[in-house]
């Protein structure tokens, strides 16, 4: 008896539980009928514009302007801190509970969504908006063109990697002529070295860094963009090839010839941003975000000495030199299930975030955007303004972690490290080449 | 009879709760994992069997047996450092004085920070720039001593031992003070008078007295180096070059920053089998010590 007890006692209590489960979802279902009825549009959005960067604080502006200007939709937005924001947003979508809109990277994190079925196009919204659709820098869409024809997002910005920031008085200081060949940039390594000056400031120890703002601009040089897309593509090249084993031998060099300060993959990003700021060393290779970094902590002397190039040219190298890695940035992606009113009004917010005005406001912010448009000089600090027409210029060429796949991205990170702490140019680029095969062929 | 019965029945009841708790929110998840272990997945998308072909990778796989290594380090960094210093310690911070109380907070308080706190303060002791490590070493004339500590690969794993046991000391000290605590003044008194000396007095009446807080605090240090995670991510990321790699470190890229959630579900596993391994050794070689 006194078991039967027990298994009824256990038998309740597990039905309280399974009860429990089954309200909660019952009481979703309730609200969703609620708001249909109401003519309100229940619309959310996951962005990670969470800091207090002036482009964050931009786009943030712009979504409750719109907010404001449609008091009809409901809107639930959500800012999330962008180091976590790509481990949550896989989190909700192995749960199929992905919001309406959200943000997407360029590269392999939109793609694997697609590739995963939870997206669909915007081009009706490209489509009612022509003019808009056309003043886009070209290649905007490259990324997030999944099918013919179709878009699947709008780049709200553009990332470009590889500026060469130098500091004007310490060339003048040690006679050094600002490096436009790779000799002369050895030269100039040579120099600052006998001086007791750091050449290049490096943080590598998030270890994208390397890989983002070094390698794929010595790649371009070296073997174009052809050979990348192809040997990315698995198609006629190898990172095994000579032409890669080169690239990172350029790579090697450097390193070989000290042109980053002691212990560049213990310090971050940031770090190395203060170090170069602080006029420790003569160069630094880092893209368009350090110029919204710098300009939010250093000084106006400071900044007074700071210029921008694109990289040296590479003798007998088959790409371009002038040019920045860099492609689109990130934007609004719209949710399969998103449907009806709803998506209308999902399709408003990415206009709202990245039309004309969207664009100039977020150009204006000193970010970089992947769209023709005239900014104010005032508004914005002189080494961005010398910075964005820099890129107005030159070519953009592919970042190498946007194409690769994840895994690969990591070797090539990791392999730069190696190269680093000593390990042969050899076996990096055959792990890279073993992890990109694996990915392509299914 | 029948009251004791009852109260068994009783504290069934009080702690069914607790252990729903446990099964839903802890053994249910293990299993799972090890269940996903079997697929490759991508966290998104479709799922496909392969069977035993994850766990068969991560035997293969050199950084898995060097994530494996570090952690050893670590665990032996913590069994001869964070235990008889903690030990130590509590001996000597025993009485009750403004001293020993003072002292006793100062060792606590690296427990009481938070861990990526700690990080960024070793990071900056051990910045090859202007850290305070070579700093010292350069006034005492060691300059050919000085490196950068974090990424020099043939020395960053045991840089990183250190902030670690020295963040961790705190609890094991608080355990062990309270454990000596215990010892009733009649079997000091009676030690003293049969003319114990100090030496023979701790290792024939104390640490007997104590052994199983002493083996409650291997088992915590062991399994507390396995799951070490946090300080290593924010001091090195687990690099360079994957040198500081732990197995959580190595699950963590894996998963989230690879996207292989069915590769990591599968080192989640192992992690857990190793530590179940370690656990078991540690308390058969302490069960002989005790008989």
């Amino acid at each position: 008896m006194k078991k039967m007890q027990k298994m009824s006692l256990m038998l309740l209590i597990m039905m309280f539980i399974i009860s429990a489960c089954g309200n909660s979802g019952d009481n979703k279902k309730a609200e969703g009928e609620v708001t249909k009825k109401d003519d309100k549009v229940k619309l959310t959005v996951w962005h990670n514009f969470a800091g207090d960067d002036l482009r964050a604080k931009a786009v943030r502006s712009l979504i409750e302007k719109f907010q404001q200007d449609n008091p009809n939709i409901e809107l639930d937005a959500q800012a999330i801190p962008p180091d976590g924001y790509r481990q949550r947003l896989s989190t909700v979508a192995a749960g199929n509970e992905l919001p309406d809109l959200f943000f997407v990277y360029a590269g392999s994190h939109s793609a694997e969504l697609y590739k995963a079925g939870l997206l669909q196009p915007i081009t009706e919204l490209a489509d009612q908006n022509p003019d808009w659709k056309a003043k886009f820098l070209p290649g905007a869409f490259d990324p997030y063109q999944f099918e013919e024809g179709q878009i699947y997002t709008a780049p709200m910005g553009m990332s470009a990697t590889s500026f060469l920031y130098y500091n004007t008085a310490i060339f003048e200081q040690y006679k050094v002529k600002v490096p436009t060949t790779w000799d002369e940039l050895m030269t100039a390594i040579k120099v600052f070295n006998d001086n007791k000056m750091t050449p290049i400031a490096l943080g590598n120890k998030a270890p994208w860094v390397a890989q983002s703002t070094i390698i794929g601009a010595i790649g371009e040089r070296v073997t174009g963009t052809e050979w990348f897309k192809n040997a990315s593509a698995q198609k006629g090249a190898k990172f095994t090839d000579p032409e890669f084993i080169d690239t990172l031998g350029y790579f090697k060099q450097l390193v070989d010839n000290n042109a980053f300060q002691e212990g560049a993959n213990s310090i971050d990003n940031t770090q190395a941003e203060q170090y170069f700021i602080q006029g420790k060393a003569a160069m630094m290779i880092s893209g368009a975000w350090s110029l919204t970094n710098l300009a939010a902590s250093a000084s106006e002397e400071q900044m007074k000495d700071i210029d921008v190039t694109v990289l040296p040219s590479i003798p007998g190298g088959k790409g371009d030199a002038n040019s920045i890695t860099g492609g689109a940035g990130a934007g609004l992606a719209l949710s399969k299930r998103t449907e009806g009113a709803t998506k209308e009004a999902a399709l408003k917010l990415i206009y709202a975030v990245s039309g004309p005005d969207a664009q100039k406001a977020i150009a204006e912010s000193n970010s970089m955007v992947m769209y023709d448009t005239d900014i104010d000089q005032s508004k914005v600090s002189s080494l961005y303004y010398k910075a964005f027409n820099l890129v107005k210029k030159t070519n953009i060429t592919p970042v190498y972690d946007a194409y690769l796949s994840a895994e690969s991205g990591e070797v090539i990170n990791n392999g730069l490290q190696e190269i680093m702490t000593g390990g042969t140019l050899e076996s990096v680029a055959q792990k890279l080449q073993d992890a990109q095969a694996r990915a392509v062929t299914p | 009879m029948p009251t004791a019965v009852r109260s068994k029945g009783f504290i069934a009841l009080a702690l069914l709760p607790a252990l729903i708790l446990f099964v839903v929110f802890v053994i249910v998840p293990i299993i799972w994992s090890a269940y996903y272990g079997f697929f490759e997945w991508k966290g998104i998308g479709a799922t496909k069997f392969i069977g035993l072909d994850n766990y068969r990778e991560i035997l293969q796989d050199h950084i898995f047996w060097r994530a494996l290594k570090n952690n050893m380090i670590l665990i032996v960094s913590a069994i001869v450092g964070q235990v008889p210093i903690a030990l130590i310690l509590a001996i000597v911070l025993l009485k009750n004085s403004f001293f020993s109380r003072f002292v006793r907070s100062a060792v606590f308080m690296p427990m009481v920070l938070s861990t990526v706190v700690v990080g960024l303060i070793w990071g900056y002791i051990y910045n090859p720039q202007f850290g305070l490590v070579n700093t010292i070493l350069e006034a005492v004339g060691l300059e050919s001593w000085s490196r950068a500590w974090l990424s020099d690969v043939k020395v960053n794993m045991f840089a990183i031992t250190i902030p670690i046991n020295w963040s961790n000391i705190g609890p094991y000290m608080i355990i062990f003070i309270a454990a000596l605590q215990n010892i009733s003044p009649e079997i000091d008194d009676a030690a003293n008078i049969d003319g114990a000396q100090k030496g023979k007095k701790l290792f024939y009446v104390t640490l007997p007295m104590i052994w199983s807080t002493v083996v409650v605090t291997l088992v915590l240090c062991i399994s507390g180096s396995l799951k070490a995670f946090d300080h290593v991510m924010v001091m090195t990321h687990g690099g360079p070059a994957q040198s500081t790699e732990l197995l959580a470190t190595y699950m963590y890229n894996n998963t989230f920053r690879v996207y292989r959630y069915g590769y990591g579900s599968a080192v989640s596993t192992i992690i857990m089998i190793i530590s179940a391994l370690l656990i078991g050794i540690n308390y058969i070689l302490t069960r002989k010590k005790a008989d």
